[in-house]
Parts: structure tokens; C-alpha cells; sequence
């Protein structure tokens, strides 16, 4: 009987077809771009000469700083498709359902999605081979074997993000497990300690030591590991502070809040900063990737001609590495920031819909949702650089970040992340103008 | 009694094949409350969604008659529409509809804020309001902290603080016990028909069409009759 009602209930509803393509696309969208990135970084490790470890170094930063934007990127999709849901599960709670069938039926959806997105992601990966393999490095192109991956990685990688998407389903599906009125009435006051600030001192302090003894590591594989837990432990510690800034700031905003947009937007990050975080949370990393860009510039600029071919094409790389590393994010950052807002305002259909037939202009709406995402990410796309700036202080010193060729390059590519994500909110503008549209 | 604040007539409206509208004339009495009653599907919340310029009817005219003179509904743009119901319109649904994330007086001084009030003054005026459908104390409250019944006040208040001249409220009481119907429902006639205000209801609930000054009965997208509540036999 239960799997009957589940199945009525679990069933796409009016609002199915973009409820459930959603998070197929964004699923498919990382998938590809995990394997793409994975498929280029492994070309540099069929290299043995002595200069590959540099190469070698520089694609496990620029990995570092591409995997963690795929996995918020995933973890969105993965909440988007679990949170579809959550109506629909919480009443299947109230119905008698038991916490395991509704855990069960949620996760099983959520990888049915993911799996579907990941296959989708193949494809597409499959498309993306031959213009990746004429991209150049140390001279020459990249060739398809060169980036082409053999089976192990085109099977672990769908997997993974199925997994993912289980995991994500799960964490979020708790609370509705816990208490079938949690969801429906969605009463839980977020609180975020302090305490957050504190830790997140702490590993950045540790990250900027990490870097400094850098020098005196021992061998290649340990410098490489070194960076590359500086890089990830400065951006995990950004999820940890960001949404306690965030909601400090936006405490602020609603008590001096003067129009009904600046209210409603203070108040909707208020309602969850770690949500409002997250829609933003790519951008901490292309601000981390700003710094990293800027002073690899400015290193690049500082050697002047390079004297012999080697160098050349080194310095060449490192340029074509950035832009690579750039783009890559900024494509990330606007899938995620299009996947939470086509989601958020899906959700609030029936709002927007009673707020228009009170009257209130869609400009207005759409102004309190820009602020919403606007304010967040300007707090995190210059905390982020400022962290960023300080985990590379050791290694590039004080005049290289200041130089202004690097200042330029980070103040370019801070304005590139930011439009981005407003792009992402323009692209979504004409979904809200359906929400809120009143005129059958 | 005798002045209209709405005339709409010939009031036609089709989603496809479906004849939600099927020719309706119906005058709204300045300071009446109007219960509109009939079966599912019959038309009631189109007729409403009409009346209040929120729907645009294929055919027959709405009028608007306000302090400032006479406008046609029907022949207002988008915008006009939407100004005129932010300005001269209060509304009621049956769930609320609150911004979940704003307090209960955060609510209602939106409204008044949409018009231009600064929030100061916005906010003085939504506390008063809600002191005055018995929410004193509960205005700092989320609207996932109030009751059903108290969520339903603070969107009665929404609805007045404008200083509405017509509110319009789709089964407000839908979802709600019995005693709690009553109670909002009261405090609904209060608020509106007991400050002259104008009320217009979709009710399915007879005890609350009964309480109104007049009851229209729909079926098919028609009016097919009429009767007198027992507000205008106290009255
Ligand atoms: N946006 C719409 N699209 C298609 N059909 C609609 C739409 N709105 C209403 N209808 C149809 O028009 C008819 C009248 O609908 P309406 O909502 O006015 O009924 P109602 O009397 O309010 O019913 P209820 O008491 O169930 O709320 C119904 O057959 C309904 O299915
Ligand atoms: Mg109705």
C-alpha cells in the first residue's frame, strides 16, 4: 500500500519536467567537466623528463581548484532533486510511511537523476575530446590519445557522482526523517557559533605555514601534496566562515533595510545562510583562482624573454594553464548559480504567484532575489581573495600580488566570476516572470 | 447603500475548452459583504480574479469606482492592474500566502512599504493592526511560529493596512476548524464591512456565507441566484 501512495506521491507532478531535467543537466554538465579535466591532467603524467614535475605541480593546483567547485556543483544538483522532493516525502511521513522507505524511495531517485545526468555526461565528454586534444602544451598539441581516458575513469567517474548524489540525498533528507512536520513548516532557526570564525583562523594560519616550508621539502610528491592540502584546507575553511559572515552582514541588513527589495533579500539570507553561501560558494574559488592567475602573471611578466626554448614554452604553458583553469571555474560557477536559482524559484512558485496577485511588481522580486545572491557574493569573492592572497604570501612575497599587472589580472578576473554569476541570475529572470505571472 | 464600488458585466472567460465564465453581471455595493458560493469548479475564484483585475476576461467590462472617479478594470495595462491592486485592493487566500521568511509585522507592513511608506512608519502601522485582530505580542513571530488561525489575521492585516477599499479573500477560512473559522471570519467583517470597507468572498462553507450581507450562488460559470445574509437583516 505504502509503495503504491509512494509512487502517486513520488511521481513528477505538474511542475516535474523542469524539476526533474534540472538536476539531470547539472549532473551531466559535471560529469563532463570532471572527466574533461581529469582527461587533460593525465597527459602531463605520461611525461618523465625532469621538467614534467613542474607541469605536474601546477595541474595539481589547478585541480585543486577545479574539484572543489565540481563537487558544490554536484552537491546542488544532488540537493536540487532531493529537495523536489521534500514536500511530497514529509506528507508520505505524515501518511505512516517509515523513515527507511521514505530514506529509500528519496535516495533512489536522487541516483536514478544522477546516474541518467552522469551518462548524458559521457556523451558530452566524448564531444569535447577532439577540440581538448588540440590544445597545446610544451609545443605541440595534446593529441586524443593523450587525453583520451581509458575505461577505469569512465566508469569510477559516473559511479562517484551517483554516489555523490546519494550521499547528498541522504544528508538531506534527515530532517524530513526526523520530523515529518520539520520540512513543511520549516521552522528550524539556523545557528551558526563563533567558533566557525576561530577554526578557520586557525587553518589558514596553518596553510600559510604549510606553504612557507615548502622549500625544504624533501622530495617532488611532497611538495605537490603540500600545495595541494594548503590550497584545499584554505577553500574548505571558506565553507566554514562564509556562511557565518554572510549571516552577520545580513543581520545588519534587516534592521537598516529601507525598501521592501533590500527586506525581503536581507531576510531570505537571514532565513538560511548556509543556502545563500553555497549559490555563491564557486566564486570563492574563482577569487582563489584570481590571486593564483594574478601572481603567476606577475611571475611570468618578472622573467622577462625567457633565454631558452624550455622556459619559452613553459611560461607559455603556465598562460594557457590559467585561462584553462579560469574558464573552467567561471563555466562551473554559472551552472551552479543557474541550478539554485531555477531551484529556489520553483520552490516559491505559489509565493511569487500570490505576491503578483497583491501586486508587487516582478521588478520587485526580482530585485530582492538579485540582492539575495549579490550581497553574499560580494562578501565571498573578496574574503576569498583575501585568503587566497595570504596562503600565496610566502611563496610569492608582498610585490608580486601588488604588482599591478597581478592587480589587474585578479581585479579582471574578480569582475569576470561576479558578472557571471549575474548572468546566471538574468538567465533565470524570465522563469521567476512565469512564477509570478498572474494572467492565465 | 445604493452606490456600486464594482459593476462588471457580461463577464466571459474560457481556458481552452473549459467555460469557466459563461456571461456574469454582478454589481458589488459600496461597504457589502458579497459571498460568492457554488460547487467545485463552478467559477468562483475566476469571477473573483476578475473582479479584483488580477484575471482579464475574454469578454464584458469591470468598472472601478473609487473616491477619485471611475476607471475600467478591463482596460487597464499589466501595470495599471497591478498598481491598482497594490493601492486600492486588499486580498485574502486560503493559505495565507505569507513571506515565510519575514515576522508576522514584517508582513503586513510590506504592503504599505509597496506603496511607498518608509519602514518605519510601515512597521508602527502593521502593529497597530495586528493589536487590533488580537496578534499583540506576535508580532516579531515567523510565520511558521503562529497558528493557522493566526497566520490567517496577520493576512487579514495585510489586507486592511493599505487602507484597502474593496478586500477580496478566496475561501479564507478553507482551512481552518470550525471555532477558528468563525473567529476569522469575524474578525474579516470587522476589519472591512465594520470600518465601511467593501468585502468581497468565495466561501464553500455556509455558516460563513451567512454572516455576509449577500450571498450569490454560481454554477457553470453563471449566476443563478441570490439571497440576503444575515448581516443585512441585522443591519
Ligand atoms: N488557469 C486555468 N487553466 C485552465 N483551466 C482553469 C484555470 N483556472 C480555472 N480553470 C477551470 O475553470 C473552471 C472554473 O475554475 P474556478 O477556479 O473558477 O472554480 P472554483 O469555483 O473556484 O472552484 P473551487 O471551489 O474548487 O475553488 C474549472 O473547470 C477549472 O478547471
Ligand atoms: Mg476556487
Amino acid at each position: 500500500m505504502i509503495a503504491g501512495v509512494g509512487w502517486l506521491l513520488a511521481r513528477p507532478g505538474t511542475t516535474g519536467a523542469t524539476a526533474t531535467a534540472l538536476p539531470v543537466v547539472a549532473f551531466a554538465i559535471m560529469t563532463a567537466l570532471l572527466l574533461t579535466v581529469i582527461g587533460g591532467a593525465q597527459s602531463f603524467w605520461t611525461w618523465t623528463d625532469d621538467i614534467a614535475v613542474t607541469y605536474q605541480a601546477l595541474a595539481v593546483i589547478a585541480l585543486v581548484l577545479l574539484v572543489a567547485p565540481l563537487a558544490s556543483l554536484g552537491g546542488a544538483a544532488a540537493r536540487l532533486s532531493a529537495r523536489r522532493r521534500d514536500d511530497r516525502l514529509a506528507t508520505l511521513r505524515l501518511l505512516g510511511a517509515t523513515p527507511e522507505a521514505v530514506s529509500a524511495l528519496a535516495v533512489i531517485e536522487s541516483v536514478v537523476l544522477a546516474t541518467l545526468g552522469a551518462l548524458v555526461g559521457v556523451v558530452a565528454y566524448f564531444a569535447l575530446v577532439p577540440p581538448l586534444a588540440l590544445i597545446p602544451f610544451r609545443g605541440e598539441a595534446l593529441g586524443v590519445e593523450g587525453v583520451l581516458l581509458g575505461w577505469p575513469a569512465l566508469i569510477a567517474v559516473p559511479v562517484g557522482v551517483s554516489l555523490l548524489a546519494a550521499v547528498s540525498a541522504v544528508v538531506g533528507l534527515r530532517l524530513v526523517v526526523i520530523s515529518p512536520l520539520g520540512v513543511r513548516t520549516r521552522q528550524d532557526a539556523p545557528k551558526l557559533h563563533w567558533l566557525r570564525l576561530l577554526v578557520g583562523v586557525v587553518v589558514v594560519v596553518l596553510a600559510v605555514g604549510i606553504v612557507a616550508v615548502l622549500r625544504v621539502a624533501a622530495s617532488a610528491v611532497l611538495i605537490l601534496a603540500m600545495l595541494g592540502l594548503a590550497f584545499g584546507a584554505a577553500l574548505a575553511v571558506q565553507n566554514l566562515v562564509g556562511p557565518w559572515v554572510i549571516r552577520l552582514v545580513a543581520r545588519a541588513q534587516v534592521r537598516t533595510a529601507r525598501t521592501p527589495a533590500k527586506l525581503l533579500a536581507a531576510r531570505t539570507v537571514l532565513e538560511s545562510p548556509k543556502a545563500a553561501w553555497r549559490q555563491v560558494s564557486g566564486v570563492a574559488m574563482t577569487s582563489f583562482m584570481a590571486v593564483f592567475a594574478g601572481s603567476g602573471v606577475a611571475v611570468l611578466n618578472a622573467f622577462g624573454e625567457a633565454p631558452d626554448l624550455e622556459s619559452r614554452l613553459l611560461l607559455d604553458d603556465i598562460r594557457t594553464g590559467i585561462l584553462i583553469t579560469v574558464i573552467g571555474s567561471f563555466l562551473m560557477v554559472a551552472c551552479s548559480v543557474g541550478v539554485n536559482q531555477a531551484a529556489a524559484i520553483l520552490d516559491r512558485r505559489d509565493l511569487y504567484e500570490s505576491l503578483a496577485k497583491l501586486g508587487m511588481p516582478t521588478s520587485t522580486m526580482d530585485a530582492a532575489r538579485r540582492r539575495s545572491v549579490m550581497s553574499p557574493l560580494r562578501i565571498t569573492a573578496f574574503g576569498a581573495a583575501l585568503t587566497a592572497a595570504v596562503v600565496m604570501l610566502p611563496l610569492t612575497g608582498v610585490t608580486l600580488i601588488v604588482a599591478p599587472l597581478s592587480l589587474a589580472v585578479i581585479a579582471a578576473v574578480l569582475a569576470g566570476g561576479i558578472g557571471v554569476v549575474w548572468l546566471g541570475l538574468a538567465a533565470t529572470r524570465p522563469l521567476l516572470g512565469r512564477a509570478g505571472r498572474v494572467e492565465a | 447603500m445604493s452606490s456600486f464600488v464594482i459593476e462588471a458585466s457580461g463577464l466571459s472567460k474560457s481556458f481552452g475548452p473549459t467555460r469557466a465564465l459563461a456571461g456574469v453581471d454582478l454589481s458589488v455595493r459600496t461597504g457589502e459583504s458579497l459571498a460568492i458560493m457554488g460547487a467545485s469548479g463552478s467559477g468562483k475564484t475566476t469571477l473573483l480574479h476578475c473582479l479584483a483585475g488580477i484575471t482579464r476576461p475574454d469578454a464584458g467590462t469591470v468598472g472601478f469606482r473609487s473616491g477619485t472617479g471611475q476607471v475600467e478594470i478591463t482596460g487597464l495595462s499589466e501595470r495599471e492592474c497591478s498598481r491598482l491592486r497594490r493601492e486600492a485592493f486588499g486580498f485574502v487566500f486560503q493559505q495565507g500566502l505569507l513571506i515565510p521568511e519575514l515576522t508576522a509585522v514584517e508582513n503586513v507592513a510590506l504592503a504599505l512599504m509597496l506603496n511607498g511608506m518608509p519602514r518605519g512608519r510601515a512597521e508602527q502601522h502593521g502593529r497597530g493592526w495586528l493589536a487590533a485582530l488580537g496578534l499583540a505580542g506576535m508580532e516579531d513571530r515567523r510565520i511558521g511560529q503562529l497558528s493557522g488561525g493566526q497566520a490567517q489575521r496577520v493576512a487579514i492585516a495585510r489586507a486592511q493596512v493599505t487602507g484597502a477599499s474593496v478586500v477580496f479573500a478566496d475561501e479564507p477560512t478553507g482551512a481552518l476548524d470550525s471555532t477558528t473559522s468563525s473567529e476569522v471570519m469575524q474578525a474579516l467583517l470587522d476589519s472591512t464591512t465594520g470600518q465601511g470597507r467593501t468585502l468581497v468572498l468565495v466561501t464553500h462553507d455556509a455558516s460563513v456565507a451567512t454572516r455576509c450581507s449577500r450571498i450569490v450562488d454560481m454554477r457553470d460559470g453563471r449566476i443563478v441566484g441570490e439571497r440576503v445574509g444575515a448581516a443585512e437583516v441585522a443591519a
